[in-house]
């Protein structure tokens, strides 16, 4: 007790020198927020979406997962409908779609061109639910009743010159590798920004099914889990089935570009905050520092009189504590603004930039933050972190100290 | 005596122009018309297909597929070094050009390029006699052959020609590098009575650039010198 009403007499003593350890507090906490914010909101969205995008677990032929660049039609999975039916049953399943996604060559007029896109059958609900298409659509309409409607992607549309209601040759190939021609009609145009959503066209599955030969079957199973943190132990549920016996069942976290990713932004995410922590306590060190240097004699009247070297650390990182209470009070308040605004309104790249940045997950025009109670709290802590790092060297030096020699150097 | 032996093999062997005319003169022909069936197999799954065809020379010759019915309707054109495909799906004709050329018929084992062999092999290569093999019983003359020009679709090739009907009995076919690209067999050799021609009733291709699949071509009926309309060799007739 008296070591913490002495630590607290001594930060409100210089009042100078306790503003300046509490502004670097304030400084380094509120770029802590905003950092973080930043960081974790773009980080988190990019991944929750990009996992959305490309199903939450997904299931394959093992040789497709091996060689998936080339889109190896042939390792497909026969008779999709019996294994879509067993993983609905799973607990924690929330939907699963069969999906074929096949390359083709986009027509427009009489000569066939090269423009080349991702064709991607599956049923509407998945195009609507869970990547989304609706939100995106710019232009036409949804899917109707007709077997051959598509949605064509912005960039493609673009690229052959297509619009609403055209009439649209699509050139691929059956998994045993013939040519093989689907004519479909343009019902509409969506736009996301990014190559991820705009580079392909989207059919139904009857449609695909025909243009590569592969009736009843699909190039992937998508699942979806109600959280898509819950991805991985869904997947061990999925595996255990009958049905996925011989298929490959990947949670999104295991799979490229986010399994390389996650590894990527958990670095980036330390060096960001380390880096804040390090020059914060820096700061503080310094300040602490001189604290030391001046009560030098007053150290060695209070070891004399019976206080341990531990207590003195003690006296030094409580004070630097106490200050980092009242500058991490402070610093998560003024970086909560700059938080919300970064959450509200974001930071826009523009589409020259988001459309061609592919790194397999999609990128928006405009990129958001994600403020949230637990990130706050983390600053906050992080900020007392600090406080405790930048006092410790002076406290261990004041520690340190002779009795005798601390009171002759006062004089 | 070796002496002797070899004096009486090296009279008794053709020489290898002497072979390849043979195997021009038996290959080529001034009209037929056939049907045939492919059978295409890999390791998941075998697909069959009945074609009508009709040939004139070395530069005109058509195909249409009949059979199955998701294929049925398609038909190709080729017409000098100019291959055309009628797509039903689309109603559109499409010009096979480029890589696309080096893709599989209908996913065969032969390709589009196979298909384009408008040349005699006399012209094409110079060749050498290498030795005498034998193929299903049959005696024959191996030659190796090296395209005179770098470009063609198999720089090298490794014949063995039937040393009585002058059918290529067996063929490997090389890249440029040496690497093996496809095996070419011809079997079930039978006359023709109209035009005296031999002819192979059975073919496999393979692949080699893939494990698992070959392709057989099984000849149901063929007939030379017949009347073909001019109109078959025509771009009108694919979109018929």
């Amino acid at each position: 007790m008296m070591v913490l009403a002495l630590a607290w007499r001594n930060a409100q003593r210089n009042v100078q020198r306790t503003v300046i350890t509490a502004s670097m507090v304030v400084l380094g906490t509120a770029l802590l927020v905003v950092g973080m914010v930043w960081l974790y909101g773009l980080t988190g969205r990019l991944i929750a979406e990009g996992a959305d995008q490309v199903g939450h677990v997904r299931l394959v032929d093992p040789d497709y997962a091996a060689r998936e660049p080339l889109l190896p039609l042939y390792e497909n999975i026969p008779d999709a409908a019996p294994v879509v039916e067993a993983v609905r049953s799973v607990p924690g399943v929330i939907g699963a779609w069969a999906v074929i996604s096949a390359p083709v060559t986009v027509t427009a007029g009489e000569d066939i061109g090269d423009v080349f896109a991702l064709a991607v059958g599956s049923d509407p609900g998945w195009f609507g639910e869970r990547m989304q298409l609706r939100t995106y659509l710019t232009e036409g309409a949804w899917f109707g009743e007709a077997d051959d409607e598509v949605l064509v992607g912005q960039m493609i549309a673009d690229r052959a010159g297509l619009h609403v209601g055209d009439e649209v040759r699509l050139i691929g190939q059956t998994q045993d590798g013939s040519i093989s021609p689907i004519l479909g009609r343009v019902v509409g145009i969506v736009h996301a920004g990014n190559p991820a959503v705009d580079l392909k066209v989207y059919l139904r599955m009857s449609q695909v099914e025909w243009l590569t030969d592969i009736p009843g079957g699909a190039t992937e199973i998508v699942v979806y889990a109600d959280d898509f943190e819950d991805a991985p132990e869904v997947a061990e549920a999925i595996a255990a089935l009958p049905a996925a016996e011989g298929l490959a069942v990947q949670a999104w976290s295991s799979r490229e570009p986010f399994a390389g990713m996650i590894g990527v932004l958990q670095v980036v995410r330390r060096v960001v905050v380390g880096t804040i922590v390090l020059l914060t306590a820096l700061g503080i060190l310094n300040t602490m520092m001189m604290s030391v240097l001046e009560r030098t004699h007053e150290i060695g009247v209070l070891r004399a009189m019976g206080l341990t070297r531990i207590g003195v650390v003690s006296l030094f990182v409580i004070e630097a504590m106490a200050i980092a209470v009242f500058g991490g009070t402070v610093g998560v308040a003024l970086g909560s603004v700059g938080g919300w605004y970064l959450e509200t309104y974001g930071i826009t790249i523009g589409e020259n930039v988001s459309q061609n940045f592919d790194v397999g997950v999609p990128i928006k025009a405009t990129l958001y933050g994600d403020l949230s109670f637990d990130l706050a709290a983390s600053a906050f802590l992080l900020g007392l972190v600090m406080a405790v790092i930048g006092s410790f060297l002076p406290a261990v030096r004041a520690a340190a100290i002779e009795p005798v020699e601390a009171m002759r150097i006062g004089r | 005596m070796i002496a002797l032996l070899w004096a009486a093999l090296a009279f008794a062997m053709p020489t290898a122009q002497e072979l390849l005319a043979g195997i021009d003169a038996q290959m080529t022909y001034e009209t037929r018309t056939a049907t045939t069936r492919m059978v295409v197999v890999n390791p998941r799954r075998t697909r069959e297909f009945t074609m009508s065809s009709w040939g004139r020379g070395l530069d005109e010759a058509a195909i249409e597929y009949v059979d199955p019915p998701r294929d049925a309707g398609t038909r190709m054109l080729r017409k000098g070094d100019e291959l055309w495909m009628y797509l039903p799906a689309i109603e559109r004709v499409q010009k096979i050009s480029g890589h696309m050329l080096r893709q599989g018929m209908m996913g065969s084992d032969v390709s589009y390029e196979d298909m384009m062999n408008n040349t005699h092999l006399v012209d094409a290569y110079t060749a050498t006699v290498t030795g005498e093999d034998t193929v299903d019983g049959r005696k024959c003359w191996r030659v190796e052959m090296i395209a005179k020009d770098e470009t063609v679709t198999y720089p090298k090739r490794v014949t063995c020609v039937d040393a009585e009907t002058y059918i290529p009995l067996r063929q490997e076919l090389f890249a440029l590098s040496g690497m093996l690209l496809k095996t070419w067999t011809m079997g079930d050799v039978r006359k023709d009575p109209t035009s005296g021609k031999w002819v192979p009733f059975t073919m496999r291709i393979e692949d080699k650039l893939q494990e698992g699949t070959y392709t057989e071509i099984l000849v149901q009926d063929m007939k030379f010198g017949v009347e073909v309309p001019d109109e078959v060799f025509s771009t009108r007739w694919l979109e018929r």
